[in-house]
């Protein structure tokens, strides 16, 4: 018998009381109908898949010119490719998820989050499963194209740990992006304007065209922090192998510890942020407020 | 009833607000409008609309930092990959970079301001229909609203060459600055700069979605073919010459040819396209500001002609209280 079918009870508190198997289904399903829209709009709306790799190619040629006109060696083209294609998974944290429930509330949805039967967390969690398929595309092809086009060499002698570094850099981003949802939320328009400081100041610190032990005390802050500087660091320790590097970036097996210490506070981070948006919403009602 | 219309003497003035003319009656000239002083207005009132819109979410300090953020950290990611492979950056170069990257910030802000204030207006705030049946003219409250952005991306431009030349070590002498050739190419450039962004902003008009990247897929492309942080030269042929049709790769050369004379060119140099035809190192000033003068003419005239032929068609068609959810 379906979890959904009609039963007859006593009394609304009864009917509201789930059992825990109606609870993770309807999760389940909310975590399937927020990833929909994403991956169906993959197909759908062309447009996007043009835009989401044109953008990002593009800026990784230009830097790629740059290195070229520099006569830099080969590897640090191979940086830059690399970093561009990772370019897709940030720029989709924080347009697509650290922005995400402040675009809901302008366009009247987030109250009937808010109103749902469900768990918040399960409508992030659809959102960064839907929003990874989705970048993930667009970094494949980005990586392809530039390689291809550009000649990268890649050197991989560990691809285990190479997959496992790329995986977790994903965990620990999107748990990133999900903690942001809820403070974006919360600093309104100003949220919008925080995406713009997310983005070349993030890749300068991160190191996004080039090692970023070359940044010294900022460099190791970012290792710290911020989960596309440590997962690129290790990527490209792992994917360019005798290829020098900066001294004084951990080895890739600590980054990788790095990137789970940083997944596991990231999700606990976003789901108390969001029960104390949760409350401020019932209690204050501002949530519905559209434009602010 | 005699249905006629009096119309007043031509130096009787307009009474402000919404008041009736001294005389009674209706004044057409309020109707047809658009004369100078309408334009200014109106452009006037946008500014500050534009300016208030980006400016008041927060204090002036936090203002400040979001604006010279963004274009400071491109200049220093280049400033990093300068030195890592140069091993201490040449002088020459770190001008030509941190120059490019700052006239790009105002180029980004231009492109951006005019399209985005289409999009804000349609499918955000869904005033664009409101808007347009107000009595000024259109453009003129769309260049309004799009000079804020500008101002706020010329600023973080401004904040950007200070900061090379104060902390990163770009060499700069006032006293051999050309300042006629600066000022007709920031004219000129600037006038080019507000053409594309008005040809963009008609193409938002008919579109839908994802236009919100379009001006960054833009930008994205004229930067890779405008000589911004690299010189052509490193680009196939057929795409410097693409480059060279566009009025920003005559600016950029403008401003860097003015501001720093005897550095390296974007245009010329060994195994350029213009090098190759010419047989001149570089382009010379004379040919900066004429090469200029007609791309930006072109572009102006082109975008004129778009944005009429996209504004007739918004109405046509209804688009301009047509939001897409986007």
């Amino acid at each position: 018998m379906s979890v959904y079918e009609f039963r007859h009870t006593a009394s609304p508190q009864e009917a509201a009381d789930w059992t825990p198997r109606q609870q993770l289904l309807t999760d389940l399903r909310s975590v399937g109908g927020r990833a929909y829209p994403r991956v169906t709009g993959l197909f759908r709306e062309k447009s996007w898949v043009a835009f989401e790799i044109l953008l990002p190619f593009l800026a990784t040629s230009a830097f790629v010119f740059v290195y070229r006109a520099l006569q830099a060696p080969p590897e640090y083209i191979g940086f830059v490719v690399l970093g561009g294609a990772m370019t897709a998974f940030w720029l989709n944290v924080i347009w697509m998820m650290a922005s995400q429930l402040w675009w809901e509330k302008s366009q009247g949805n987030l109250e009937l989050y808010f109103a749902a039967p469900m768990s918040i967390m399960s409508v992030l969690f659809g959102m960064a499963f839907g929003g990874m398929v989705m970048s993930s595309t667009r970094a494949v092809v980005v990586l392809a194209i530039a390689s291809v086009a550009f000649g990268v060499q890649f050197a991989i002698e560990q691809w285990a740990l190479l997959l496992a570094v790329f995986f977790l850099t994903l965990a620990a981003l999107y748990g990133l992006g999900m903690m942001l949802a809820s403070l974006f939320l919360m600093w309104g328009r100003e949220a919008f304007h925080l995406t713009q400081l997310f983005m070349e100041p993030v890749y300068f610190v991160s190191g996004l065209n080039f090692p970023v032990g070359r940044l010294g005390l900022i460099g190791a802050l970012a290792l710290a922090t911020i989960p596309l500087a440590v997962g690129l660091d290790a990527m490209r320790q792992l994917a360019f192998v005798g290829a020098e590097f900066p001294i004084g970036t951990p080895p890739p097996a600590v980054e990788a510890l790095i990137l789970v210490v940083m997944t596991v506070v990231f999700l606990f981070a976003a789901r108390f942020m969001l029960r104390t948006l949760e409350r401020m919403a019932r209690k204050e009602g501002r949530l519905s407020v559209r434009w602010q | 009833m005699s249905g006629d219309v009096t119309v007043p003497a031509v130096d009787e003035p307009i009474p402000a607000g919404l008041a009736s003319p001294t005389w009674g009656g209706f004044d057409p000239r309020r109707a047809r409008g658009q004369d100078l002083r309408d334009h200014w207005q109106g452009f006037r009132t946008a500014a500050v609309l534009g300016w208030q819109t980006e400016g008041n979410w927060t204090d002036p300090v936090l203002f400040f930092i979001y604006s010279v953020a963004k274009p400071l950290s491109a200049a220093l990611i280049l400033v990093v990959m300068l030195d890592i492979i140069s091993g201490g950056a040449d002088p020459a170069y770190l001008a030509f970079v941190v120059v490019g990257t700052a006239l790009w910030a105002i180029v980004l802000a231009g492109i951006t301001g005019l399209a985005w204030s289409v999009l804000d207006d349609r499918e955000r705030y869904r005033m664009l229909k409101y808007v347009y049946v107000s009595p000024s003219d259109f453009l003129v409250l769309l260049l309004g609203r799009g000079v804020a952005r500008l101002a706020v991306g010329a600023m973080g431009g401004l904040i950007t060459i200070a900061v090379g030349i104060l902390w990163l070590g770009v060499p700069f002498d006032p006293a051999v600055i050309d300042w006629p050739l600066l000022m007709a190419v920031a004219v000129l450039g600037l006038g080019a700069l507000v053409a594309i962004a008005v040809l963009l902003a008609a193409i938002c008009l008919q579109t839908r979605q994802e236009s919100w990247s379009y001006p960054e897929a833009l930008a994205g492309a004229l930067f890779l073919v405008s000589g911004v942080v690299f010189p052509l030269s490193v680009l196939p042929g057929p795409v410097q010459a693409l480059g060279l049709l566009t009025p920003l790769t005559w600016w950029i050369e403008g401003v860097r040819h003015a501001v720093f004379p005897g550095g390296p060119s974007s245009i010329g140099g060994p195994g350029s396209f213009w090098t190759a035809t010419t047989g001149t190192q570089a382009p010379d000033p004379a040919t900066i500001l004429l090469a200029l003068l007609a791309t930006g003419a072109l572009v102006t005239l082109a975008a004129t002609g778009v944005f009429r032929v996209s504004e007739r068609r918004a109405k046509d068609r209804g688009l301009l209280d047509q939001t897409t959810g986007s």
